[in-house]
């Protein structure tokens, strides 16, 4: 199987929905190719490059992402359960399970799936001081840790508001809806989870002047005629050229 | 096999022996990195070498243009002459009131269009008037029309000299 492929899956599809950017993008952000055979007939296409990553809380396209996982380092391996239906999205509201802030209840702020993490806001949280210098003592800022998916937090059933397992099943119209074990109340789908960098919903969108417009994208201008593009191109410049230098007759 | 490879050295001091690659170290020998020698690439007693060679075959050492097309040709004595035709032109159109612009917006839904085969391109420019022929019996025995119109009485060399006429080079073989 190819390796690029292979690096690239590690990525989470909730990282990259709600990054918004091209695949291709963060594939190609995210290698490290250290060396390309050339592009000739002798040569196989082989590439030397980073086959194993840290996925931390920075995104994968990020400078900082680059400097964690710079040429040279080598970081223990984590072992990450496979999740086969992920349960947990941007905007939940979970409760903590461990640490400080066991039985508290908050909402998601971030997904990190490539760790099975979940920071939930302004929970199990630490000082760090930012901004250090000889004089200085630093500016003092909270930030959250992140918790594991699948025994440190809980999805909330909203009918009690206490912590539930939850079961993935089909509603009567054909909808896919996570379903509360113990009541059996289904728990919708937050509206932050179709939060992306770009926008808060595709419908609040707000349209800027070099996006095209819903009415002129569905608008039909294609009427067939018997032409190449070229031919189609010249008619429309309305150039005719008779005396031209045809490629196949130039001396090789 | 090494190992008595070694050992006859040792009966033979003074024979030079030649090696020959049987092992298993030796089968990664396939670091082809400083094979491609084109150019100004390689030492002063290759290009040498090479520059002897060029005469009388020429395609051995070919000079390597990284993927740029030429605009001309060279002719016998090497001179290069250049072909304006050659150039490419680019026909960029008036964009003046055009509507659409390089980004969609995030609003729009899912367009879905069916592909656009040779069959539906025969059917839109032939289909009604073979259907009028028909109905005004302007066929013949064969089925071909009687009064063809512009399309119809168009032969096949006679298209692609149109396409051609265009001075593109994708007839190119």
């Amino acid at each position: 199987m190819r390796l690029t492929l292979l690096l690239f899956e590690n990525v989470g599809e909730l990282t990259k929905k709600y990054a918004n950017l091209p695949e291709r993008y963060i594939k190609r952000s995210m290698e490290q190719v250290y060396w390309k055979t050339p592009n000739a007939i002798q040569y196989l296409p082989r590439t030397v490059q980073r086959k194993k990553f840290r996925f931390t809380t920075n995104r994968p396209w990020t400078y900082q992402f680059l400097q964690q996982n710079e040429r040279g380092t080598h970081r223990k391996k984590v072992f990450v359960e496979p999740i086969l239906e992920w349960s947990i999205f941007r905007g939940d509201r979970v409760q903590v399970l461990v640490g400080r802030d066991k039985g508290k209840q908050g909402i998601v702020s971030r997904v990190i799936q490539e760790r099975n993490w979940v920071l939930v806001q302004g929970l199990n949280c630490h000082m760090r001081f930012t901004g250090k210098d000889k004089d200085f003592p630093g500016v003092a800022v909270l930030s959250e840790a992140p918790l594991l998916v699948t025994n440190q937090v809980s999805l909330v059933d909203p009918s009690d508001l206490l912590p539930t397992k939850i079961e993935w099943r089909f509603t009567e119209e054909g909808e896919r809806v996570r379903v509360s074990e113990r009541t059996g109340r289904i728990i919708p789908m937050p509206l932050m989870a179709d939060e992306t960098h770009d926008y808060k919903s595709k419908s609040a969108y707000k349209e800027s002047p070099k996006d095209t417009v819903e009415s002129e994208l569905t608008k039909i201008t294609f009427s067939p005629t018997l032409r190449t593009f070229e031919m189609d191109v010249m008619n429309e410049m309305e150039k005719k050229e008779e005396n031209v230098t045809n490629v196949a007759d130039v001396p090789s | 096999m090494v190992l008595t490879m070694y050992l006859s050295r040792l009966v033979l001091p003074l024979k030079w022996t030649r090696a020959i690659s049987t092992s298993v170290v030796n089968n990664g020998k396939r670091n082809f990195r400083k094979f491609l020698l084109h150019n100004k690439r390689g030492s002063r007693s290759f290009k040498e070498e090479r520059k002897k060679l060029k005469g009388n075959e020429p395609t051995d050492v070919p000079v390597y243009h990284y993927g740029v097309r030429p605009t001309g040709y060279h002719d016998a004595k090497g001179n290069f002459i250049a072909v304006p035709e050659m150039i490419p032109e680019l026909m960029v159109p008036d964009l003046t009131d055009f509507k659409l612009k390089p980004y969609v917006s995030y609003r729009v839904p899912d367009v879905v269009q069916s592909e656009f085969t040779a069959q539906d391109l025969f059917d839109a420019v032939y289909s009604r008037k073979i259907v009028e022929d028909f109905k005004n019996n302007k066929l013949d025995s064969n089925g071909n029309p009687t009064e063809p119109s512009e399309e119809e009485a168009l032969t096949p060399e006679e298209a692609k000299e149109r396409a051609r006429r265009t001075g593109s080079d994708i007839f190119e073989y």
